[in-house]
């Protein structure tokens, strides 16, 4: 019993899950060291060319190297993954469990600001905002911020609701525990799990709308390197040039069943299905 | 191990065992348990939690719960058939059709969106391949006999239109439906309330006695036991640590555990013998034991002053008709002086733990007036709260759940003693350690949050945390319901040393009579929301005024066999 702690080992899901996205973040920092070619230089000669030695993915139209161009892109995609999931996580947590915790006026006006925002198409209302913002990074985030907190404050409040009548949260009130400490130190830390779970697999929905976004041509400008505009890019020669878009394509397949990978792990450690 | 066994046992089971795999290889957990049942017999199946008891009863229909389990060795003969080599669709008809099984709680394994009806007519079709007018003339009749009183009617109701005792009736209604020989009974009045689990229990013997039909009844209830069974067998880490007829395992018990066990069931002492068990607290009510309800105050304010307390909740009512309300306390008026222990008693939805919540400012109150030392709750709301939480503590029913997963219990300790500042920082770690040494927990146990713990070490916890406030007032809500009896009984005496050793005020909750009977000097009784009686514990229970009273302290089974279990009267119970 002693040493729970340290047989809690870590799961195989979760080691090849954490080793893909190992494998792209140590591309993503190492890029200009290990990508073989300028992402961006246009080698006139070598237009369309399919995967050969000198170019293991082949070039695309403007005779630029996909390989780099997918080495460089990991650093653009990640960063979105990243900052696309930490603000929402970070305002619907922190809104989900003021909802939660303090219910009544506040819950209702939440509630229904939630229900206002949930009414219009995920991606209609992303594209809205940022054809207002401009196109651009930038605009995706928050753009990205504004939409994606209302999953987070759903599962929170949902989460905060059955544990604030927990017999530890009662107790916490009865020994005198003021409400922030109440909320903050008792009920959020074991009411995150769910979302900490819920992270990974929108991880794969940012990636995803983002790539569309960029694919659209609302996210990242060319010529920087994008796996979502590459994918793009190339679907004008699909029919001759099948490579440009199918490796930028399989990066994102293979980021996005990473995180999810980490997401079901993680999920088994933290209990959240029992 | 076994006990001489029947002369024609209808099911006999020999050196079961059941192993699961794990990481760390193969664990026994029933091991090789060797049992009889005669046809027409009740078998009390006794032991804690953990023990094996319910396992070992799905092993005997082959319904394990996880797939990691197996029964390893062993056999099971039901009317000379071997069970454990039987094909699947052989045991399908044995399950139901040959041994029927009832569950501790009704409401989750009865179908919600079935009507009960037909829920006991889907085994009459199944196993006696009646057409479905006969099946549900059969199903009228078999709820006759478990006690529905208008079975037409109640065919087509669903669940949650009975009551909890009316649903255990509906789950045994279903088990007898298939006609079985044998009926396996887990802890069938564990969820119920005294005078219910009285009903149910006699409506058990009763159909053994028309029906011919043997029982396995689960239970860690020795009163349970000794009120309905005709053996026993004791199960601890699952083994069979001894079995035999009833009385002489009640009386002269073996095997060191059985008698642990027998120790520290809390049986309710009879009036005239209430000297001999009863501890100092009554032998001063005996002096003069008819003396009027309420003890002279001896301080000349009471800690605790509850006049005409009321606590309603909405229950439905939309925008468009009217608000209803469900009235949880009706108009309560209670004093609690300074040093007392009291015990407040009564069945679930009483409104005893809304009495406790409200006494403590965690509950709204719709009306009244609840003083604690003077201030009063309803006047001056604040400060009445901030000096409740620095003074008075609560301790809770469920060990597990009232700690919080995520702090060690040192942590846990140390967040109430910064809170409120009565201890120097420095000084934390010292006051944490003798807080555990107080409730006589392992202080080297402070690091282990409380998964890694037992329900009775939780528990401790808990009451330790209660301590931490340095409380004059500390209110027990169902403490120690959630735990084995071997552990209530050492719960309690740590609660009686603490009020013993300090100045402390206690309120303790309970629906065990017996419990309150050996821990409190004064019992209130409660009932729909009302207290229906009060005095001194001695007095109450020996002669109690109400009938509501009379009947909640009849219907307790007690360890005692010749102490036959009286039915209460039937207007209390239909109120």
């Amino acid at each position: 019993m002693s040493g729970a702690a340290a047989t809690r080992r870590l799961s195989p899901t979760l080691l090849v899950g954490l080793g893909i996205l190992g494998l792209f973040a140590l591309a993503a920092l190492a890029a200009p060291v290990i990508a073989p070619y300028d992402p961006i230089y246009q080698e006139a000669t070598a237009r369309l060319q399919p995967p050969s030695f000198a170019h293991p993915f082949g070039t695309d139209n403007f005779g630029r190297d996909i390989l780099s161009r997918i080495i460089f892109g990991a650093r653009v995609d990640l960063q979105m993954a990243a900052i696309g999931v930490f603000f929402p996580f970070v305002i619907g947590t922190f809104i989900g469990a003021l909802a939660g915790f303090f219910g009544g006026l506040v819950d209702a006006v939440l509630m229904r600001l939630i229900d206002i925002i949930l009414a219009f198409p995920f991606l209609v209302l992303m594209l809205s905002i940022i054809a207002i913002l401009g196109p651009g990074l930038s605009s995706f985030y928050i753009a990205m911020a504004l939409v994606g907190w209302v999953s987070y404050a759903r599962l929170i409040r949902a989460q905060i609701l059955v544990l604030k009548t927990a017999d530890y949260a009662v107790a916490a009130v009865s020994l005198g525990f003021s409400k922030p400490r109440v909320l903050f130190r008792h009920l959020l830390p074991n009411a995150v799990a769910g979302s900490v779970v819920f992270c990974m697999s929108d991880a794969v929905l940012v990636l995803l709308s983002g790539a569309a976004i960029s694919y659209l041509g609302l996210g990242v400008q060319p010529p920087t390197a994008e796996w979502g505009i590459m994918v793009a890019e190339g679907q004008a020669f699909l029919s001759q040039a099948w490579w440009i878009t199918l490796f930028p394509g399989l990066s994102i397949v293979v980021l996005a069943f990473g995180f999810s990978l980490i997401g079901d792990a993680l999920g088994e450690m933290m209990g959240v299905h029992e | 191990m076994s006990a001489t066994p029947a002369p024609d046992p209808l099911l006999s089971v020999r050196d079961l065992t059941v192993t699961v795999r794990g990481e760390a290889g193969e664990r026994t957990l029933i091991d090789g348990v060797s049992l009889d049942l005669a046809k027409g017999e009740i078998l009390g199946l006794v032991g804690e939690s953990g023990s094996g008891k319910s396992l070992l009863c799905r092993a005997l229909v082959r319904l394990l719960p996880s797939r990691a389990l197996a029964i390893a060795g062993g056999s099971v003969r039901l009317a000379g058939r071997e069970l454990t080599t039987a094909s699947t669709a052989e045991m399908e008809a044995v399950r139901g059709g040959a041994i029927g099984m009832i569950f501790q709680n009704p409401s989750s394994h009865l179908d919600p969106v079935m009507r009960v009806g037909d829920q006991i007519s889907e085994g009459v079709i199944f196993h006696r391949k009646l057409d479905r007018v006969a099946a549900r003339a059969e199903a009228v009749a078999i709820m006759e006999q478990v006690g529905f009183t208008d079975p037409a009617r109640q065919y087509s109701n669903y669940p949650h239109e009975f009551s909890g005792g009316m649903r255990q009736r509906a789950m045994i209604a279903v088990a007898l439906a298939c006609d079985p020989d044998i009926l396996i009974a887990d802890e069938p009045t564990t969820a119920l309330d005294v005078t219910i689990q009285a009903q149910i229990l006699r409506l058990l013997m009763e159909l053994r006695e028309r029906r011919g039909l043997s029982i396995i009844l689960i239970t860690h209830d020795l009163g349970v036991v000794a009120q309905t069974c005709d053996r026993i067998a004791v199960m601890r880490q699952g083994g069979v640590v001894e079995t035999g007829a009833k009385r002489q395992i009640l009386t002269s018990p073996q095997h060191p555990y059985t008698r642990a066990l027998i120790a520290s069931h809390p049986s309710m002492p009879v009036d005239y013998e209430a000297s001999e068990v009863d501890d100092q607290a009554s032998q001063a009510d005996q002096a003069q034991p008819f003396a009027p309800a309420p003890t002279p105050p001896l301080a000349p304010r009471p800690l605790v002053e509850i006049d005409d307390l009321q606590v309603r909740y909405p229950v439905g009512g939309g925008v468009f008709t009217r608000r209803r309300f469900f009235s949880a306390l009706a108009g309560v008026s209670l004093q609690i002086m300074p040093g007392e222990t009291v015990g407040i008693v009564g069945e679930s939805g009483s409104g005893k733990s809304t009495l406790a919540r409200a006494m403590l400012g965690l509950s709204p109150i719709s009306d009244g007036h609840v003083t604690f030392d003077g201030d009063s709750l309803r006047l001056t709301p604040a400060a009445t709260l901030a000096r409740m939480r620095r003074e008075a503590a609560m301790v809770f029913q469920d060990p597990f759940n009232s700690l919080n997963p995520r702090f060690t219990i040192g942590e846990t300790l140390a967040e109430v003693l910064r809170v409120h500042g009565k201890v120097a920082p420095s000084a934390i770690p010292a006051r944490v350690e003798e807080l555990l040494r107080l409730v006589e927990l392992d202080p080297a146990l402070a690091v282990r949050r409380p998964r890694q713990l037992s329900g009775g070490q939780c528990q401790r916890a808990g009451i330790a945390r209660a301590l931490a406030v340095d409380p004059r007032l500390i209110v027990a809500d169902e403490c120690v319901a959630a735990l084995d009896v071997t552990i209530q009984a050492q719960i309690v005496d740590l609660f009686r040393r603490l009020v013993a050793t300090m100045d402390l005020t206690l309120v303790f909750i309970a629906h065990d009579l017996a419990i309150v009977r050996h821990l409190c000097q004064r019992v209130v009784v409660m009932h729909h929301g009302r207290i229906v009686e009060e005095g001194p514990c001695a007095e109450v229970f020996a002669r109690p005024r109400e009938a509501y009273t009379a009947a909640l302290i009849a219907a307790i089974p007690d360890i005692d066999p010749d102490r036959r279990l009286l039915m209460p009267p039937a207007s209390v119970l239909s109120s």
